[in-house]
């Protein structure tokens, strides 16, 4: 099970390519890491889904962590998000304020 | 039905949520199994994370039963009364930046299964989750 994330900056935008899951067992290490550019001018958060299989809700709370910690209200980005976890985003509201992008 | 005992759940809450999955009733429901693992991570998480205090022994014991038409997964632990369907739900109308960080698994768990029911019965609060399962292979 590939559970490993990377996060890189770029100018102003922070980018974290995601591996397969994001659960309750490493969601809480990507938090840690996010933490690290707080107030560091990010003024958009690119998350790659596109190996991405599955979502818990932890996971959801490092997006809704990386829109109101990092300072400055970055636009959140995703990056081919598979449908069903675009479903999950449903249920929960958070599409509306994300950017999905296929490519 | 199959009777699952885990103890001790402290910090394994990973390693449950694998048994659980793996069983055949659950990794059998194909169209349903992304909803069965996200809900079950949210409660196993729960239980083993806040039920018992830091030193306790804690148990959890699940319950799978599975039907041609649905499948059900009850949760029992011995662990402080809690009924998790009391808690308040996050206002998902907020914009993100205003949001709550917190409830969102069990809001989660209500709206991917059909039925969600909490009981606290002699000593151990049992929540019972139920799912129409489709034939689809």
């Amino acid at each position: 099970m590939e559970n490993t994330f990377e996060v890189k900056k770029d100018g102003n935008v922070l980018e974290i390519v995601l591996g397969q899951e994001l659960t309750t067992a490493n969601a809480p290490a990507l938090m840690d890491e996010l933490n690290k550019y707080k107030n560091q001018g990010v003024e958009k958060v690119v998350f790659d889904a596109t190996a991405l299989k599955y979502i818990a809700s932890s996971g959801i709370r490092t997006i809704i962590f990386a829109k109101q910690k990092l300072g400055g209200n970055p636009e959140i980005e995703f990056i081919n998000c598979a449908k069903e976890i675009y479903s999950v985003f449903e249920m929960t509201g958070i599409q509306e304020y994300i950017n999905f992008i296929e490519k | 039905m199959r009777k699952l005992h885990f103890q001790p759940i402290k910090d394994k809450a990973d390693e449950i949520v694998n048994a659980v999955i793996a069983t055949e009733e659950v990794s059998s429901c194909k169209k349903e199994f992304f909803a069965l693992h996200l809900v079950c991570e949210e409660l196993i998480v729960n239980v083993a994370s806040y039920a018992y205090d830091e030193d306790a022994d804690g148990y959890l014991d699940v319950e799978i039963e599975k039907s041609p038409a649905e499948i059900t997964i009850r949760f029992k632990d011995g662990g402080k009364k809690f009924n998790p369907l009391e808690r308040e739900m996050p206002d998902t109308s907020l914009p993100l930046e205003e949001r709550s960080i917190g409830g969102l698994g069990i809001l989660l768990t209500i709206k991917q299964m059909d039925s969600v029911n909490y009981e606290y019965s002699g000593t151990e609060n049992i929540l019972t989750i139920k799912k129409t399962i489709s034939n689809e292979k």
